[in-house]
Parts: structure tokens; C-alpha cells; sequence
């Protein structure tokens, strides 16, 4: 008798209610999907996404207890983290609390849940807010800082950042200072804010010279490069790339090396030199082998890899790549970054014609809705989604979905992406 | 003694300087690796450089041309190896990979076979291991060329039908017969094998040839969309209706709609097709109004749809509706030659369009195509040879222009020791690695098809490593 048919993950997903406490379930049901060899091969093969792979309830049952190993470890970290806090409450070690409570921040962080970790920190810096030493306070805003970031919240990021800043060189904390410029800087970086961004990881840069701090002083020249290329400043970004990756490979920094040949990368593709780009990605993801396993690291070198291909004409490259980024994100638990992909993917098909290539921009749509709840990256989808539609010839949709895609980035108060979808509209007027 | 790299045969050309990259051979568990080596390359043709990992060694690569990297994998020899596979993907020359490792495991043979290594090797290294790893490589210049048969393909449009076996021969006449009716046809076949080129073929030399062909694939278009795909909608039906949409029935008006994968189709929308069918009628999702549509229709699948009735996922009453005539096309197992055909057909159309003047094809390149199992048939078949093409660089195409998967194929690393001859637990281990890749990895439907209980084939996986 054969097996049965695995069950698509769209229908398993529907079955599945919104609940907090089912989270990890839906990460492990998402991970074990798998296209079958037959379908990967069928007509429909091409257009595969994630809710087009199988599942089977049997393997699903097979790996609860790997799941439930995950959670309990993670509670039990969790737990202990708070131990730790009482334990030092009951010394009163104050800083001891601060310490232990963001350790518990950390550990939500690197599970992807960032709220949780937000509520961590904001315990910690009312804890940290009654101590004479305020290089705890520092820390805790810092930490707060980073989280809002990566909620998108901005706003209240460069207000958590500021604060450290003005505390930091209060207490004359040389480190505090330079952290809290870098996270001033990326806030401004985040969006938009070139020259606010420039300032802030330039002083950043000039504290941690100061102070002899190479990994730090690395990453905020890579930050610069990353800025002059966004501002076009091509030469002045090369510039300060090399001196970031000449500091990592002295340090043999892995993860820092895989990082800046990311951004080498993406300055080659941009100076429209493919062969050194390529190169630069290839290295980039050796790199990135040598250093604890980052499924988010290695998803944006094979995502910028898959860019180049495309943009390059190389579709079958691009298609192999951006496959490859596709198991990465969901063998990897990444799932936040599979809209990309599919984006990606979208677009691809589009340059090949293919008017099918549609389900790659839905299933975009539904992914950056429901389980990213990202508006910037939906405003992202739309806007790719848009020009796949025009590029078909069929501008009524396309100006649909280009005026979607302006009022989500309206909402985000994105001024550069708005001006360039706007000038779009006009030319589909035209 | 003998030499590292093995003497041509007679009337061959001497053989050219081998370039070898070796990497992470220095210190740790790999202590003397590259020392012997340079004592083994004293025979002149053996150039040996080395880079300290991998990182270093891409940067050497991206620089010169090799053609082999014997890489010392670290701690984590199954973690590593698919790295080391990707990040050569594309380098200078492609070249092959041989993996050294402390004491390999089956798993890790069995993986780099699949992954298309030229060899696993164990630590420490043997001379003669490496000398029988170059002999397979240097085989490549035994390669005969052989001329490009002519194909007369008849042209479908973009397509083109390809093929003179006696099962092919079946299919073009009964496809000449049906043509030029308007009757709805069902072309079965399994993935890969052209239900669509035929689908087109009918069109074009049917009746509704002047009309549109529309082509839907039901599988590919997520369940909620399909039916507004198919129909239309207007502005406002549902969220995410932005503009009207003429639907693919519409859009064929006159011509043929090919619906490809039928039996991924919901039965509610099973029953929304069979009365479009019936009435030759549609209506608009969200609008009241009743549209007629003249359309031919052609359906296809992959599957069995008198199974899929019994088990009730397929309504009996569309399935006479669409199969009034039904077409089933070959595997390309089930082709013969055609495959020779197919390949030379796809040579010269890739070639064309990338800009190449390939004239033939190498006799082990071509064996190795006929070893194949073409799960995806002539599309598999296709995909290869536009990849072989993209890297092919003079007039032949050659084994070393096909994927690793093919080539790893050949390579049987885990026959080698016992010349050519397995023990009892390797034929084991490699025959469980065959059903676990046939079953996805799925360990119960492994168990099943073996015949044994799970628990015992977790434990067989664990002792093979697999």
C-alpha cells in the first residue's frame, strides 16, 4: 500500500489558529515541509512556495519532542535568568539584577521574539534607573535601544539611544558612548537619514580609535561604507570597506568578514563589476561557514548572490541561488526573510515573461502580513509587485498595486522609496 | 614506483600538468599532508599549492584556475561538505573536489557521491588512494567525441515535438487524428514528459488555431486565487481585487485553454469547471452577469485520476467530461533513443541562444545521460543540457559540462576498495541512502518499503551514519 500524500503546508497552516503558545509548532511544521522530487519536476515545479511544500503529520509527531527540548531549554534559560536577578536582588546587587535580566532579553532576542525581549529590558532599566553607577542604565538603554530597532519602532529607538549617549558621556564611558552613536547611527541609516547617520558613526569611529577598540571601530567603517554607497559615493565607500575588512582579517573574525564582504559585494555589483562581486559574495559565504552557523547572515549573501545573477541575466544562476536562500530561511527558521525570496523570485519570472510568477508576489503578500507583520516589507512586495505587472503590460494592476505600495510607505514616513514610486506612477501616465 | 599521475595510453598526448589546491592540509589532524605531497609531485606533473581554509582558498580561486582542490574537512565532515560543494559552484575552471577526512563515515561517502565529489579520502593520506582519485580524473581525456545526430524536430510554436521511437510514433498519430475536432482531449503523462507541447500541437492544427492558447496551471496558483484566475472578478469582490480581471476562460475565447495538473483543483472548483463545461458559460467572481465562452478545452495531469475518484478527490462526472479522448505520453525511459535525439536537439537550440558552436558530444558524457533515471523526464533533460551548455567551452560537451549529481553518479565512491565489489553492510547502506532519497527522508514510508520496522532502520541510519 502506498503512504499518503504529504499535506500542503497552505492547508496545514489553516488549520493552525493564531495562538502564541502554537508558535514553535508552526516554526517546526514549517521547517520539516519539503517539496516531493515529483512535483519539483511537474509543471507547477518552477512556481513552488512554501505553502506548495508537503508536510507529513507522522514526521510532524516524530519531531515534537526535538520542539519541545527547544522550548524547555529556552524557558529553563529564561527561568534561571530570573533566579539569577532575585538571587542577586536578595545580595542587593543591583547591577547583578540589571545584568541578569538582560541576559533574559538576549536569550528571547536570539529566538526571534522581540517584543518579549523589549519587556526583559524595560524591567531592567527600571531596576537600573534607581543606581548611583549608571553604566547599567547605559546598558539597558542600549539594549532597549536595538530592540525597538528591530521592532521598527525608530522613534523610540533614538530616544532609548540618546539617553545612553547623554548618560554614557556623563559618566565619561568611552565604550557606552561609541555603542550608543553606532545604534544612533543605524536608527538614522534605517531611515534615511543619511546625513544624521554620517555624524553619528563617524564620532563613533573616532571614540573607538580612541579607545583601541578594533571590532567596534570595523563595523562602524563598514557602516560608513555602507552609507557612502547608498549616497553614491562609490570610491569613499571602497575605502572604508577595505580598512573594515582589513581589521576583521587581522582579528579573524568570521562572522565580521562574512559581513563586510557582503556589503564588498554589494559595492561591486553596484560599480557593475559582476565578476568581483561574485567573488566577493562567494568568499562571503566561506566566511560565514567558518563562523557559528547564522542562517540570517547566510540567507543575505545568497539573496544579494541571486540579485547579482538576475540583474546580470543570469536566470538560471538566480533561480538555483534564490532555491538555495529559500531552504536556508526555512530549514534555518527564518522564515521572516522568505518574503524576499519569493519577491525575488517574482521578479525573476517576470524578466522571463512569465505571467504565472504572480502566486511568487502573493504568497510575498501573505508571508510579510501574517507572519513577518511587516508593513515595510509589504510596501516592498507591492512595489516589485507593481513593476512585474507593467513589465507584463498590464498597467492597471500595475498602478494599483505601485499606489499600494505609496501609501504603505507613507505610513512608514519613507520619503526616498515614495519619491521613486511616484516617479514610476508618472512614467506608467506617461 | 609509480608514478602519481598514470601514463596516457598509446597514440594519446601527453598529459598536461595537474594544478592541485590543497586546503586546510597544514598542521592539526592533516600534519604532513602537503609535505608528502610535494614529495609525490616530484614527478613533474603535479603542480601543489595550498591555501589555509577555505575562505583563502576562494580568493585563490577566484584568481587561477585549478583543477583539483583537495580540501582537509574539519570536525564536522557532513556539516562542512555541502559548504565546501556550493562555495566551489562557479569558480575558475570547475574544478573537482576531493574530500580528506579522519576515518569517513558511509553517510559522508554516500553524500559526497550524491554531491558529485571526485573522492573521499582518509587521513592519513595513501598514495595510491590519491593515484587511483586522479586516474578517474585524468580519464577525462580518453572522452570521444562523437557528431551531433541531425533531429528534424517539428516546431510547436516555441516548442517543438522531438522523437521517432514507436511510442513517441503512437502519440503523433492519434495527436493527427484528434486535432482537428474540437473535442476536449486529457493528455496523462508524468512530469516532464511534454502534456504541453502536445496540448499546443493540438491547437495549432486544430480548428481554434486562430484563437488565443491560454495556458493555467492549477497547481501552481494558490487554491483561493485560482478560481478568479480562471473566471475573472470584478473591481471590489474580494480584498485585494483591485481592478476587473478578465479570467482565463474569457481570455481564450475562440482558442484552447489548457488546464495543466487538473487533479490539484478543489472539488468545489472542480464543479464550477464542469458546469463551465456543460453550458459553455462563466460568470465573473463577484458579478451576476452570465458570460458565454467558445473554448477548446485540453486538460492534463501527472496523476491517476480513476484512483483519485475512488478515493473520491476527483469528481467522476468532469473526468468523462474532459476525457473524451485521452492522450498518454511516454517516460523518457520508455523513449529509447529519443533521448539521443532530445539531446542533440537541446544542444543546438541552447547553444544558439547562448552565443556557443557545440558540434558534439563526448561518448561518456553521452553514457552517463543514458544511465540517468530521468524522474523529470525531457524536462530534466533539458534543464541539464542548458546548464551544460551555459559551461561548456569548446565544440564538445563533455562529462566535466555535466551536473555533479550526474557525474557523482559514475563516481561509485564506496565501490572502489574491494575493486568494484561490495560487502554485505555497504550494499546495505547504500541501498537504504537510495529509499531514504525516494521517500524524502521520511524514515516510516522508508521502513515500509524495506520491510523492516522503524526502529530498526533508525538504528541501521545511525550505525551507516546516514
Amino acid at each position: 500500500m502506498t503512504a499518503p500524500p504529504p499535506v500542503r503546508v497552505e492547508k496545514a497552516l489553516a488549520l493552525m489558529p493564531e495562538l502564541e503558545a502554537l508558535a514553535p509548532l508552526r516554526a517546526l511544521l514549517v521547517s520539516i515541509a519539503r517539496p516531493d522530487e515529483a512535483t519539483m519536476w511537474s509543471s507547477s515545479g518552477p512556481y513552488l512556495t512554501l505553502g506548495k511544500r508537503g508536510v507529513h503529520p507522522d514526521e510532524l509527531r516524530r519531531r515534537m519532542p526535538q520542539a519541545f527540548h527547544r522550548i524547555s531549554e529556552h524557558l529553563q534559560a529564561l527561568f534561571k535568568g530570573y533566579v539569577e536577578a532575585l538571587e542577586s536582588q536578595q545580595r542587593g546587587d543591583a547591577p547583578g539584577v540589571v545584568a541578569a535580566l538582560l541576559r533574559a532579553g538576549r536569550l528571547e532576542e536570539e529566538v526571534g521574539r522581540h517584543t518579549q525581549a523589549r519587556t526583559w529590558y524595560e524591567v531592567a532599566l527600571g531596576v537600573a534607573e534607581a543606581l548611583q553607577d549608571r553604566r547599567p542604565e547605559v546598558e539597558a538603554l542600549r539594549a532597549l535601544g536595538y530592540a525597538c530597532v528591530a521592532l521598527g519602532d525608530y522613534a523610540a529607538g533614538a530616544r532609548h539611544f540618546q539617553r545612553s549617549l547623554a548618560l554614557a558621556e556623563a559618566e565619561f564611558d568611552q565604550a557606552g558612548a561609541t555603542a550608543a552613536s553606532e545604534g544612533l547611527g543605524d536608527v538614522a541609516l534605517a531611515q534615511g537619514q543619511w546625513g544624521g547617520a554620517q555624524a553619528w558613526y563617524s564620532r563613533g569611529l573616532r571614540l573607538a580609535e580612541a579607545a583601541g577598540d578594533a571590532p567596534r571601530a570595523g563595523r562602524l567603517e563598514r557602516q560608513l561604507g555602507v552609507l557612502a554607497r547608498k549616497q553614491a559615493d562609490l570610491a569613499a565607500a571602497g575605502e572604508f570597506l577595505r580598512k573594515a575588512r582589513e581589521r576583521f582579517e587581522a582579528a579573524g573574525v568570521a562572522d565580521e568578514m562574512a559581513g563586510v564582504l557582503n556589503e564588498q559585494g554589494r559595492l561591486d555589483a553596484q560599480l557593475g563589476r559582476y565578476t568581483a562581486a561574485s567573488a566577493a559574495y562567494r568568499e562571503a559565504l566561506a566566511w560565514a561557514q567558518r563562523a557559528v552557523r547564522d542562517a540570517r547572515l547566510e540567507l543575505s549573501i545568497r539573496l544579494n548572490l541571486a540579485e547579482l545573477d538576475l540583474e546580470a541575466g543570469k536566470l538560471l544562476e538566480a533561480e538555483s541561488e534564490l532555491r538555495r536562500a529559500e531552504q536556508v530561511a526555512i530549514a534555518g527558521h527564518v522564515i521572516l526573510r522568505l518574503a524576499q525570496v519569493y519577491t525575488l523570485m517574482g521578479r525573476l519570472r517576470g524578466a522571463q515573461g512569465d505571467e504565472t510568477g504572480f502566486v511568487f508576489f502573493e504568497q510575498a503578500i501573505e508571508l510579510a502580513r501574517a507572519v513577518e507583520h511587516s508593513v515595510a516589507t509589504e510596501a516592498q512586495v507591492y512595489h516589485a509587485y507593481g513593476l512585474f505587472r507593467s513589465r507584463l503590460g498590464q498597467r492597471d494592476e500595475a498602478r494599483a498595486y505601485l499606489e499600494r505600495a505609496r501609501e504603505l510607505f507613507d505610513s512608514l514616513g519613507e520619503a526616498v522609496e515614495r519619491e521613486r514610486i511616484e516617479a514610476e506612477l508618472s512614467a506608467l501616465s506617461a | 614506483m609509480e608514478p602519481l599521475v598514470p601514463s596516457p595510453g598509446a597514440g594519446k598526448e601527453a598529459l598536461a600538468t595537474l594544478r592541485i589546491l590543497v586546503v586546510g592540509g597544514e598542521g592539526g589532524s592533516a600534519g604532513g599532508l602537503v609535505q608528502n605531497l610535494r614529495q609525490w609531485a616530484d614527478d613533474g606533473r603535479l603542480e601543489i599549492d595550498t591555501a589555509p581554509d577555505l575562505p583563502r582558498a576562494v580568493r585563490q580561486l577566484a584568481g587561477q584556475r585549478w583543477d583539483v582542490v583537495l580540501a582537509v574537512l574539519g570536525d564536522r565532515p557532513d556539516d562542512d561538505l555541502p559548504w565546501w560543494v556550493d562555495t566551489l559552484r562557479g569558480a575558475n575552471g570547475s574544478p573537482r573536489l576531493i574530500a580528506v577526512a579522519q576515518a569517513p563515515s558511509m553517510g559522508l561517502v554516500l553524500r559526497a557521491e550524491k554531491l558529485g565529489l571526485l573522492d573521499v579520502l582518509s587521513l592519513p593520506l595513501r598514495r595510491d588512494e590519491l593515484v587511483r582519485a586522479l586516474e578517474r580524473l585524468r580519464s577525462v581525456v580518453s572522452e570521444t567525441a562523437v557528431p551531433l545526430p541531425l533531429v528534424e524536430p517539428h516546431a510547436v510554436g516555441p516548442y517543438a515535438l522531438v522523437g521517432q521511437s514507436p511510442a513517441m510514433l503512437d502519440v503523433y498519430k492519434l495527436l493527427a487524428r484528434v486535432a482537428g475536432s474540437s473535442a476536449t482531449v486529457l493528455v496523462q503523462g508524468e512530469s516532464g514528459t511534454g502534456k504541453e507541447v502536445v496540448a499546443r500541437a493540438i491547437h495549432i492544427n486544430g480548428p481554434h488555431a486562430s484563437g488565443a492558447f491560454v495556458a493555467v496551471n492549477c497547481a501552481a496558483i494558490p487554491e483561493n486565487l485560482l478560481e478568479s484566475e480562471l473566471f475573472g472578478h470584478e473591481k471590489g469582490a474580494f480584498t485585494g481585487a483591485v481592478t476587473r480581471k478578465i479570467g482565463r476562460f474569457e481570455q481564450a475565447g475562440r482558442g484552447t485553454l489548457f488546464l495543466d495538473e487538473i487533479a490539484d483543483m478543489s472539488l468545489a472548483l472542480q464543479a464550477k469547471i464542469l458546469r463551465a463545461v456543460q453550458e459553455r458559460e462563466i460568470e465573473r467572481v463577484g458579478g451576476g452577469e452570465t458570460i458565454p465562452v467558445d473554448v477548446r478545452l485540453i486538460a492534463a495531469t501527472n496523476r491517476d485520476l480513476k484512483e483519485a475518484i475512488k478515493q473520491a478527490r476527483f469528481r467522476e462526472d468532469l473526468y468523462y467530461r474532459l476525457a473524451v479522448v485521452t492522450i498518454r505520453l511516454p517516460t523518457l525511459g520508455e523513449r529509447g533513443d529519443d533521448l539521443v535525439l532530445l539531446t542533440a536537439y537541446f544542444v543546438r537550440h541552447f547553444a544558439e541562444r547562448y552565443g556557443k558552436r557545440i558540434r558534439a558530444i563526448s561518448d561518456r558524457a553521452l553514457d552517463l545521460l543514458r544511465a540517468h533515471a530521468w524522474v523529470g523526464n525531457v524536462r530534466e533533460l533539458r534543464n541539464v543540457i542548458e546548464r551544460a551548455v551555459i559551461v561548456a567551452t569548446d565544440e564538445t560537451l563533455r562529462a566535466e559540462h555535466l551536473p555533479d549529481e550526474l557525474r557523482g553518479e559514475e563516481t561509485t565512491l564506496a565501490d572502489r576498495p574491494q575493486g568494484g565489489l561490495l560487502t554485505l553492510a555497504e550494499a546495505e547502506a547504500r541501498h537504504i541512502a537510495r529509499v531514504l532519497a525516494h521517500t524524502n527522508g521520511q524514515i516510516g514510508a522508508a521502513a515500509e518499503i524495506l520491510g523492516i520496522h522503524r526502529n530498526t532502520l533508525t538504528r541501521k541510519m545511525k550505525e551507516y551514519g546516514l
